[in-house]
């Protein structure tokens, strides 16, 4: 580069470092807000005794060849039967998730309130950025860009000879949005408020369905291959005897 | 580097010659993977800074964000004392992990460092 751009020292302790710490404590006081936001609801008994079943069926499956094939088999059998299954689902009572969200009002609150817990500061943070720290380079990224990226990472900088690794506040503003969500899961444990709302975003796309997830723990317990493992312990156990004796 | 790890079954080095059931304990692997995580976010965010002070530009910050988590992977291996299948399923865990989740953490500190440093 021979025109090396010289920045005032005053972007970096009035824009940089500033705008760093704010989005930092605003990621913590997320957190905390979505913390206490979250109401404790009573959880339907119906939907805990089906969670319930699907990990005994989960540990039925694991432990599948530490028991004998009849026990297994008579385990499935109360498990997945056609009749009176734990986990056969009739098909009529099988009832729309997305239905059964919008009979719930609560439901349906507590996902508005957690992602508007999301949404307002980035809006507000965005905007405060560009109302504040637009029209002058803020930064310089440490490596090469092509000038695909001058229109994004340049933008409120009319010029075009200025190298594209000059950044405005905006870019910067951008880069901690994504780059401090390491940082976060390192000071506020891993239950963090981003952490959060992308296990929401993925809910609400579509719908936590226990039924679904019984007939698939049903499907997984039906095509599992038993195979008693015992009768093979006994050569293991003379193997490792014989390293002992050894 | 935080490298607390709970080792599962011990019985799983005779795996090899036994060729039997998998024995874990899904709640410690779960623990392990964590442990990889942090520590991995944790040495992107010093591996960020430190390329910053040193001015590396381009491509040579690149290559010490690589050199920096193989580096990671094998202070991760010593922890679990060379015997890697004790405390995970497989190599890829230990190796590639949490490799690419580290990258936006790393640009950010480099990026950040780097201005500080140099740039004003």
């Amino acid at each position: 580069m021979a025109e090396d751009l010289v920045l005032d020292t005053a972007i970096r302790d009035w824009v940089l470092i500033p705008l760093s710490v704010v989005m930092v404590l605003i990621g913590i006081l997320r957190y905390f807000v979505s913390k206490l936001m979250r109401s404790s609801q009573v959880p339907d008994p119906k939907i805990v005794k089906e969670g319930q079943v699907i990990v005994r069926a989960r540990n039925l499956r694991a432990g599948a060849n530490f028991i004998p094939p009849k026990s297994f088999r008579s385990r499935r059998v109360y498990f997945s039967n056609e009749e009176n299954g734990l986990l056969f689902v009739p098909k009529g009572q099988a009832q729309n998730a997305q239905a059964q969200m919008f009979s719930d009002p609560n439901m349906a609150m507590d996902m508005m309130k957690k992602n508007l817990s999301m949404i307002i500061p980035q809006t507000l943070t965005f905007a405060w950025v560009n109302f504040f720290f637009s029209g002058f380079v803020a930064a310089k990224i440490p490596f090469p860009l092509t000038q695909r990226f001058r229109s994004m990472l340049q933008n409120g900088i009319d010029l075009s000879t200025v190298d594209v690794s000059y950044v405005s506040s905006r870019s910067w503003y951008f880069l901690n949005l994504f780059g401090l969500r390491g940082l976060f899961s390192l000071i506020l444990g891993e239950e963090n408020a981003t952490d959060d709302t992308q296990r929401m975003m993925q809910m609400s796309g579509f719908g936590f369905d226990p039924t679904k997830s019984l007939g698939a723990e049903k499907d997984g317990l039906d095509i599992v291959q038993h195979e008693w493992a015992l009768p093979k312990f006994e050569h293991r156990a003379e193997a490792v005897l014989k390293k002992l004796i050894r | 580097m935080a490298g607390h790890s709970d080792s599962n079954s011990s019985e799983k080095k005779s795996s090899e010659a036994m060729n039997d059931v998998p024995t874990f304990s899904a709640e410690n692997l779960q623990n392990n993977m964590k442990v990889i995580y942090y520590s991995r976010t944790f040495m992107s965010i010093i591996g960020g800074v430190l390329a910053g002070i040193l001015g590396f530009t381009g491509f040579m910050g690149f290559v010490l964000y690589f050199l920096v988590m193989a580096i990671t992977s094998i202070g991760l291996i010593a922890k679990a004392k060379f015997s890697v299948h004790a405390y995970f399923d497989s190599w890829n865990r230990i190796i590639l992990d949490g490799f690419m989740g580290g990258l936006m953490s790393f640009v950010l500190f480099w990026t950040f460092a780097y201005d500080i440093v140099h740039i004003f």
